[in-house]
């Protein structure tokens, strides 16, 4: 630590980067666990071989499992569960929390209400969505919308209510209306929070899709490695898991990007607490 | 300079930080100087001349790339208890209150409980706390952070004080407020002081003499002695006239 | 004129409390024909009350801060103590941080398939998957606060006479302690979270089971009270970590900002 800095420089110049490092690590984890597979050390049937894990792979996406449906389609599945809950989340959620962020009382009001409603699980409320509306995909994207709504909702009215009074003033000073204000100085100014309300309800609905999915469905992601745990096919379990990671990351990446996009003056502003 | 009395030898350091990129990397490039005991020096210069890089390998912060610092002699292989630091900014330690922290050196060495609250407290008073001892730095203003920065270096009793800028993040009535809380001090305590600073007020009106750096590479481009007797008007033709020929050696 | 307002917000609250509940009971009881459908705040308690005996519930409810106690203490604890290694030998933690970089993107329950090929049936597969709950957010904190403390701090320790493991026991870990707070609170939300979520599709007890089972014997208020309880459960676990735990310990942090 003494001499980080000209440390950290040194092994730069050594061409080492962080990574290098990783990827090095990476490989040569793949290579043990091949090799011990193969030699015996590891049995094959709790954790397969990379090579197996490849060719299951295929499998998965030619021939699909349960038979037919491939694991393109579980993905279709899973991602259309996220997207229909996730939008309806937010076309409420946003609205609502701009209203509730600009007025004290409203906020106050609604505030114990919205504390008691995001710590409940929303994976519990399954039972509950099932009781009433059966076990189908109202269910399911209920459930996603429930778990993005709160997210976003709180995110929002913070959002709302943190807008820096001197903007509003500016604006004022320019003569703006009240309704010009709001669109062009109140929601600008609330749309990183807002965007960090979405990253953290996708990771939430993303999350409670896969929770969902494994009760009462066999397609899906969360249904597909459901099905590979019945069956003892722990190959298939754990394609299925680094499917659900992949497409985790793509997503986030995705909302990363659009962020980018749109707010090309704000990235970064938010912290992600996972 | 007699070689005699020589505190503090820097001799021929030279630092180089990005050997791909031999200009913009050398921050110092054959620096020579000597520092006496008890003498205050002062670094002046333009952002980018080294003077901090300077002062790091001076405390042993950073090793330079060539040359070596001698303090009474020795060469300097690392950070040591007869060399005290004051940084800028951010370098109290949060979790603990201000007497805490000033206690920590002491602590870490051994010292029981009594007798460094005891030399906490009379440091506490010697930078004028008294009252604010069980504050959290969060609690305190610039200038009292900066002063139980200062009583902290001071609890390791260094006979050399290394200053970075110590008054550089306060308003400028603080910082004269505080340039004259530290001469109090060190002609109470009789320390070598070595203060980097990008003031040349600050450094006509504190030191002995007057190192000016210049940048690309790092090194003294002038070096002035101040003659005037402390304590100084920031006024008077002489201080001015330092100041004018302080600013032109900068260039 | 501060303190009306803050009076009037106060009454929101509770008014907005209060409708809520009004508006619960009228919906139930007038709006919804089968009442055991949807049965208002009072149908639960006497329901749950005739079909399930406060033995049982606390049983239930033992077994599920049980599992969740366990899988966050070794959660977090791991957390820290790889944070702080990956944070404090540079090298070793890249190393160590490419199987977490690879296996955070995949959420919790995920494993709920794999954990119970591995480890069963049993309390293993559940405690694991909490502690992956626990550990990840847990773990990011602390190698963030590791990586970020204000390299002044570390310099004047050095200056004091501080190094190798004294520097970082004495300095490093409690300038990183805001880091850990923080990831321990996201940490037990998480975990919270995984457990009902665990014990909703693979048990046989704890809350998570209750409700599911209440579902198949058709007994929408147990289910009802279950959330409810589950809710509530959280919301006292969160405040007590918040309150008693962090606030007191990280006093120094907090003192000056209103709000965390």
């Amino acid at each position: 630590m003494r001499r980080s800095a000209d440390k950290a420089r040194s092994l730069k110049r050594k061409g080492v980067t962080d990574f290098q490092i990783k990827l090095i690590t990476l490989l040569g984890l793949l290579i043990l666990w091949e090799t011990l597979s193969r030699l015996g050390y590891i049995s094959p049937l709790s954790l397969p071989r990379p090579t197996r894990l490849a060719s299951t792979l295929w499998d998965l996406s030619v021939y699909g499992f349960p038979t037919d449906i491939t694991v393109w389609l579980h993905i279709r599945a899973t991602m259309s569960r996220i997207v229909q809950g996730y939008l309806l989340a937010t076309v409420v959620a946003i609205p609502l929390g701009l209203i509730i962020g600009r007025s004290y009382l409203l906020e106050r009001g609604t505030n114990p209400i919205i504390t008691f409603a995001r710590s409940v699980a929303t994976i519990s409320l399954l039972p509950l969505a099932i009781a009433w509306f059966g076990v189908n995909e109202l269910s399911r994207v209920l459930l996603i919308m429930y778990g993005a709504f709160w997210a976003i909702l709180t995110n929002t009215i913070q959002g709302a209510r943190s807008v820096d009074t001197n903007f509003i003033n500016v604006g004022r000073m320019f003569g703006a209306k009240r309704s010009r204000i709001f669109f062009r100085v109140i929601l600008p100014a609330t749309l990183p929070r807002i965007f960090a309300g979405l990253k953290i309800a996708l990771g939430i609905s993303f999350m409670v899709i896969i929770g969902v999915e494994m009760i009462g469905t066999v397609e899906g992601l969360g249904a597909l490695i459901q099905q590979a745990r019945f069956f003892y096919k722990s190959d298939m379990a754990i394609d299925g898991t680094i499917f659900i990671g992949l497409l985790g990351l793509i997503l986030s990446v995705l909302l990363d990007w659009v962020e980018r996009l749109l707010l090309p003056w704000a990235v970064g502003l938010e912290e992600v607490k996972r | 300079m007699s070689t005699v009395d020589v505190k503090v030898d820097i001799a021929h350091v030279t630092k180089q930080f990005d050997a791909e990129n031999p200009e913009q990397g050398l921050a110092l490039a054959d620096v020579s100087f000597g520092v006496r005991t008890n003498e205050f020096v002062a670094i002046v210069g333009r952002s980018g001349c080294g003077k901090s890089t300077m002062l790091n390998i001076i405390a042993g912060l950073l090793d330079p790339t060539e040359g070596e610092v001698l303090i009474n002699g020795k060469p300097v292989k690392g950070p040591g208890l007869d060399r005290g630091m004051v940084f800028q900014h951010a370098s109290l330690f949060p979790w603990l209150t201000a007497i805490e922290n000033i206690e920590f050196g002491p602590r870490n060495l051994g010292v029981p409980k009594e007798k460094r609250r005891e030399l906490a407290q009379g440091l506490i008073e010697l930078v004028r706390l008294k009252g604010f001892e069980d504050k959290y730095p969060r609690e305190l203003s610039g200038g009292m952070q900066q002063r139980v920065a200062i009583a902290r270096a001071m609890a390791m009793d260094p006979e050399i004080l290394l200053m970075d800028e110590p008054f550089g993040a306060l308003d400028q009535l603080t910082r004269e407020d505080m340039q004259h809380e530290l001469l109090r001090i060190w002609e109470s305590h009789k320390k070598t002081v070595l203060f980097v600073t990008h003031s040349i007020i600050e450094s006509v009106y504190l030191s002995d003499r007057v190192l000016v750096f210049a940048p690309h590479p790092g090194s003294v481009r002038k070096e002035f002695s101040i003659t005037l007797p402390r304590p100084r008007q920031k006024s008077s033709t002489e201080f001015m006239r330092y100041y004018e020929e302080i600013y032109e050696a900068i260039g | 004129m501060r303190t009306a307002r803050l009076r009037q917000g106060l009454m929101a609250s509770w008014s907005g409390f209060i409708l809520l509940i009004v508006f619960w009971q009228l919906i139930s009881s007038v709006l919804i024909t089968d009442s055991s459908l949807f049965p208002g705040p009072v149908q639960v308690m006497r329901s749950t009350m005739q079909n399930l005996a406060l033995a049982r519930l606390l049983q239930h409810l033992g077994i599920s801060l049980q599992r969740i106690g366990l899988g966050f203490a070794i959660g977090a604890v791991s957390g820290i103590i790889l944070g702080v290694t990956c944070g404090w030998y540079r090298t070793l933690g890249s190393v160590l941080r490419t199987p977490i970089e690879l296996v955070r993107p995949v959420p919790p329950l995920a494993w709920i398939p794999l954990a119970i090929i591995w480890l069963g049936l049993g309390e293993s597969s559940k405690v694991f998957i909490i502690f992956l709950g626990a550990f990840f957010p847990v773990f990011t904190n602390t190698y963030k606060g590791m990586t970020t403390i204000e390299p002044n701090i570390i310099r004047s320790a050095q200056m004091l006479g501080l190094k190798g493991s004294r520097l970082l026991l004495r300095v490093v870990v409690p300038a990183t302690l805001p880091d850990i707070a923080t990831g321990i609170r996201v940490g037990w939300s998480y975990s919270f979270g995984c457990m009902v979520a665990a014990e909703l599709i693979a048990a046989q007890s704890g809350l998570g089971y209750l409700i599911m089972h209440a579902r198949e014997l058709g007994i929408t208020a147990i289910i009802v009270f279950g959330i409810v309880l589950i809710g509530v459960t959280n919301l006292i676990t969160d405040y007590l970590i918040q309150e008693l735990i962090l606030k007191r310990k990280l006093r120094w942090h907090f003192l000056g900002t209103e709000q965390v």
